[in-house]
């Protein structure tokens, strides 16, 4: 009963099966390896390239200052000498305020997150791991936080302190603290009662150590690509907050803020709201696609 | 069910008397839909250098009763004796220290093993929570130890979880349980999700570890022809209860529960044909939320009769040291009434064929 | 058996199932032949990997659409090897039905269970209502469901794994296949359970003049059960004949691969602690398979040639087929 293939009539000894030929054709093999690479590294590329972008660029080259002379010449479009992306109404150049409203953008994104996920982190690994009372409390004062209508508490913040960089930093973190407590606290739940965390307990392991050691390096997966997609959250809120007058405040610039003073001659200027906007969603993209594939090689669900 | 005959001279390794664990059910509100008592009252020994093989199909309890015995969680009543230490009365530090000669291997080979953590550090776990030895010991100790489940430590002791086959993350599984050289290893269906080829080498390490080390054994499964072939007496367990215990060829050769009889003539053997038996059980197994009265396998029993659901059957030894628990068992006739009642709903297959 | 009739019910040949996962193939059925007579019971034994579910899932359509799928599956004469979902749907049901291994997973929880079985019928039949219910409660008492009428309206979690699983062969014989696939049907239940669901298959087999072609890792199973074994591994047959031939007394096993499988199973009859004769090494990856027989590297008779070239599977002896280079001589069952 071996099967005959027709191009492979070798000499083949009496009794003996012949091999048979791949099903799938090494091109498609190849091209699923090339695209696996591509998800990771091409949006990897991207925030490297707006990070250096913004912090190493100015330090290596000269960012075009604004334009001198008369305030009524002062506007000038895209793709002029000397201001590759044009100047704003009263001369300031579009590209710097990218560049500097980028940097704003990372440091406003990456701390937020950062406290978000060492602080919640830490509120959702106690409450998942230990359960009961501590569970309880711990879950109830995130509710509350979460409770809060986002941009309310903006307004409140705003109004209280002086809007700046760091009071912006703390208001957003309302947010991400308790966003990543819930996460944590969700995927601390589920590692919990995985078999290896009783067989370190029947090892004689005590609890504080199985947290670090065992329940942390399990969740922390999760809560990276997590903490990728919510810099990008962070940077939107903090747009719309510059959009409503409430974050950073002039002259330093933001890409919300950006976008906010172009939309007064959004019909007749376009550039001044696309060009952020367009920057904006590349870097949100970018952290989320980065994301997803972080997420597909650690099998993160 | 005491199993100390007269000539015992050792004492029990492991001695668990009238053991009782229950839950709660839940309904999806979390309203208290019933109690389920897992294990009512279970009592035996395993004497030292003894495999003790418990078989019990899904709700005999027979997982609970493992947990049970380890106290984790603790048992709502009864006593578990280890090593003389009464470990139901033993809290934190001392009931660590009481605990590092119990050890238990899990079912899923892969889900008992940190799949972030190296092989060798999987296995050092223990070393380092009993704090033997210093850090160069216990290196030594896990290469010993790879060795001693049959892996190579050059190879194997920097390897992930993931990239180990069921087989040798079983390995892994068994060197981490023996690494502090308990006396008695808890086996909870150590072998059933692997192949029968890879289950036969774990079994085979079982008994190379039950020589070389000395180790006692209480294995766990569902299936009657893996614990035989393991232990030195077989347990069998039936809602929360042992129906019979007694040594392997004695509960093979004269069974004395119906229970064990149909467990015995449900097994498929490779002879053909042969599987067309004449009594499959009648029925579905009931509820243990609320388990029948008396003896609890008679509402499937081909034999009960009236006594039965009037009368909780005590254990009593009809051979030396097996015991059954039935009022009815095989060596003797069945009540009359019974037989009648029997004969007319109870399911007969085709003759073997 | 070998003669190229057309009187099969089901006529696999040539069936292989390949897919590419992380940029390698993986070889999960290498080119498997066989034959279902009517009335027969086939059984198809392997352990993990080696191909038996998935290719039963192939004949069903049942595989990703990223499988590869060659070779072909006659029912009746009618291929079912690169059918669309429409086309098979009509064979589904009234041809060839499947049960599946895990019943909690595979009846929907959120349906009562005459629900599961009626949505079954209508989808073949055209049946009103109320007859569709009749016949789902007719269904119920063929697969010796006590108190029907009441099992109708219940959920599946109110069952038992045993009773869920004899839903499940409801909904498979609802429109009377011809052929019922049981991959795996009885793995997740009790022993006891499992004995009652295999009498069962058998019992309807013969009523509805069914051929039963069952999946299964344990070879007891098909010992007890089955007509004609097939035993596969690493995506290929390696053993094939009537169970007669191959098990109990006068019973021959050729091919090494069965005869460890028979070796390690644990025998009731053994005394405690006995060493089994074991097997070392595990499965070949199959995306890696080795040049020779896939078996050869862990076989304790193997000899240069098994490593070279893998040998053909061929009727060496009326009615049984083996691949191996050097079979076992007298391989009678201890």
């Amino acid at each position: 009963m071996a099967a005959q293939l027709p191009d492979m009539t070798t000499t083949l000894a009496p009794g003996a099966a012949p091999a048979l030929p791949s099903l799938v054709s090494a091109r498609q093999l190849r091209g699923q390896r090339v695209a696996r690479a591509l998800r990771l590294w091409v949006p990897a590329a991207i925030l490297v390239a707006l990070f250096f972008l913004c912090f190493v660029w100015p330090y290596v080259y000269p960012i075009p200052s604004g334009t001198v002379g008369s305030i009524l010449a002062a506007q000038e479009p895209p793709f002029s000498p000397g201001h590759w992306l044009g100047t704003d109404p009263v001369g300031v150049d579009v590209f710097a305020m990218l560049v500097y409203g980028g940097q704003v953008a990372f440091e406003v994104g990456f701390a937020v997150t950062a406290i978000g996920m060492v602080i919640g982190g830490l509120i959702g690994l106690a409450a998942g791991y230990f359960g009961g009372w501590t569970d309880t409390v711990l879950s109830r004062i995130i509710d509350v936080l979460i409770a809060f209508p986002a941009l309310v508490l903006a307004l409140a913040v705003a109004e209280v302190l002086q809007p700046s960089e760091l009071h912006l930093i703390w208001a957003l973190s309302v947010f991400s603290v308790p966003a990543f407590a819930r996460v944590t606290r969700g995927s601390t739940l589920v590692v919990r009662q995985l078999p290896f965390i009783q067989a370190a307990r029947l090892s004689g392991t005590r609890n504080w150590r199985i947290i670090i050691k065992h329940v942390l390096p399990n969740v922390l997966p999760g809560i990276i690509s997590f903490s990728l997609i919510g810099v990008g959250i962070v940077v939107i809120l903090e747009g719309a907050l510059d959009f409503l007058g409430l974050g950073i405040q002039q002259p330093k610039p933001s890409w919300g803020a950006m976008i906010a003073r172009g939309q007064t001659v959004l019909t007749a200027q376009p550039e001044y709201v696309l060009i952020p906007s367009i920057v904006l969603l590349i870097f949100v993209m970018a952290l989320n696609l980065l994301g997803d594939a972080l997420r597909e090689r650690w099998g993160v669900r | 069910m005491s199993t100390e005959t007269a000539a015992d001279d050792k004492r029990p390794l492991l001695s668990v008397r009238d053991l009782v664990q229950e839950f709660v059910v839940r309904e999806g509100g979390g309203t208290r839909a019933g109690v389920v008592q897992a294990v009512s009252g279970v009592s035996f020994d395993i004497r030292p250098g003894e495999t003790l093989g418990i078989v019990g199909e899904t709700g005999s309890g027979k997982s609970t009763l493992a947990r049970a015995i380890l106290q984790s969680p603790r048992p709502k009543s009864g006593t578990v004796s280890f090593r003389g230490s009464e470990l139901t009365r033993l809290r934190g530090r001392q009931l660590l220290a009481a605990r590092r000669n119990l050890q238990f291997v899990f079912q899923d080979p892969f889900g008992s093993l940190d799949p972030k953590w190296q092989v060798r550090s999987i296995i050092e776990e223990p070393l380092i929570a009993y704090a033997a030895g210093d850090r160069q010991a216990r290196r030594k100790r896990v290469d010993e130890l790879l060795d001693l489940v049959g892996l190579d430590p050059a190879r194997y002791a920097k390897r992930h979880p993931r990239e180990l086959s069921g087989g040798q993350a079983q390995r892994i599984a068994i060197a981490r349980a023996v690494a502090l050289e308990p006396d008695l290893l808890i086996c909870d269906e150590a072998v059933s999700s692997l192949d029968v080829l890879i289950q036969a080498q774990v079994l085979n390490l079982f008994e190379k570890l039950r020589r070389e080390l000395g180790l006692s054994y209480l294995f766990i499964a569902h299936d009657l022809a893996l614990v035989k072939q393991v232990s030195d007496r077989v347990g069998v367990m039936y809602l929360g209860k042992f129906c019979e215990v007694g040594p392997g060829e004695s509960v093979y050769r004269q069974p004395l529960h119906p229970y064990t009889r149909a467990l015995l003539d449900s097994i498929p053997s490779t002879e053909p044909g042969a599987g067309r038996k004449t009594t499959t059980l009648r029925g579905e197994p009931p509820s243990p939320v609320s388990p029948p009265s008396g003896c609890r396998f008679r509402t499937r029993c081909p034999r009960a009769a009236d006594r039965c659901a009037a009368e909780v059957p005590e254990p009593r030894e009809l051979f030396p040291g097996h015991q059954v628990a039935c009022h009815f068992p095989l060596t003797e006739p069945a009540d009359p009434a019974a037989a009648a009642q029997a004969t007319a709903t109870h399911t007969t297959a085709t003759a073997p064929g | 058996m070998s003669q190229a009739t057309t009187d099969a019910l089901l006529e696999v040949e040539d069936l292989r199932v390949a897919f590419a996962v992380g940029g390698r193939e993986i070889r999960a059925v290498d080119g498997v032949s066989y034959r279902v007579e009517p009335g027969q019971t086939l059984a198809i034994i392997g352990e993990s990997g080696s191909g038996k579910t998935v290719g039963c899932r192939a004949i069903m359509g049942l595989l990703p659409a990223a499988a590869m799928i060659s070779g072909s599956a006659r029912l009746r004469g009618s291929e079912l090897i690169g059918l669309s979902d429409a086309q098979l749907r009509k064979h589904r049901g009234s041809d060839l039905a499947m049960v599946f291994q895990d019943p909690a997973r595979s009846l929907n929880p959120t349906m009562r269970v005459g629900a599961q079985i009626t949505e079954a019928i209508r989808t073949h039949r055209k049946l009103g209502k109320p007859q569709a219910k009749a016949e789902a409660v007719e269904l119920l008492r063929l697969v010796r469901i006590p108190a029907p009428d009441r099992r109708f309206h219940e959920y599946p979690h109110q069952l038992s794994g045993g009773m869920r699983q004899r839903v499940m062969i409801a909904i498979a014989l609802a429109c009377r296949p011809k052929l019922l696939i049981a991959d795996e049907a009885t793995t997740a239940l009790d022993v006891t359970t499992q004995a009652q669901i295999m009498e069962l298959m058998l019992e309807l087999q013969a009523e509805l003049g069914m051929s039963l072609l069952f999946i299964s890792h344990d070879l007891g199973l098909a010992a007890s059960y089955a007509d004609e074994v097939v035993v596969m591994y690493a995506g290929k047959i390696v053993e094939q004949a009537p169970a007669g031939k191959l098990f109990g007394a006068g019973g021959t096993v050729r091919m090494r691969y069965t005869r460890a499988l028979l070796d390690a199973i644990p025998h009731i009859e053994r005394a405690a602690h006995t060493e089994l004769p074991v097997v070392s090494g595990r499965p070949p990856d199959p995306a890696d398979l080795p040049p020779g027989c896939s078996f050869a590297p862990r076989c304790a008779h193997a000899a240069d040639d098994c490593l070279a070239k893998a040998p053909a599977l061929a009727e060496h002896s009326p009615g049984h087929s083996w691949a191996c280079w050097h079979p076992c001589e007298n391989g009678v069952a201890p």
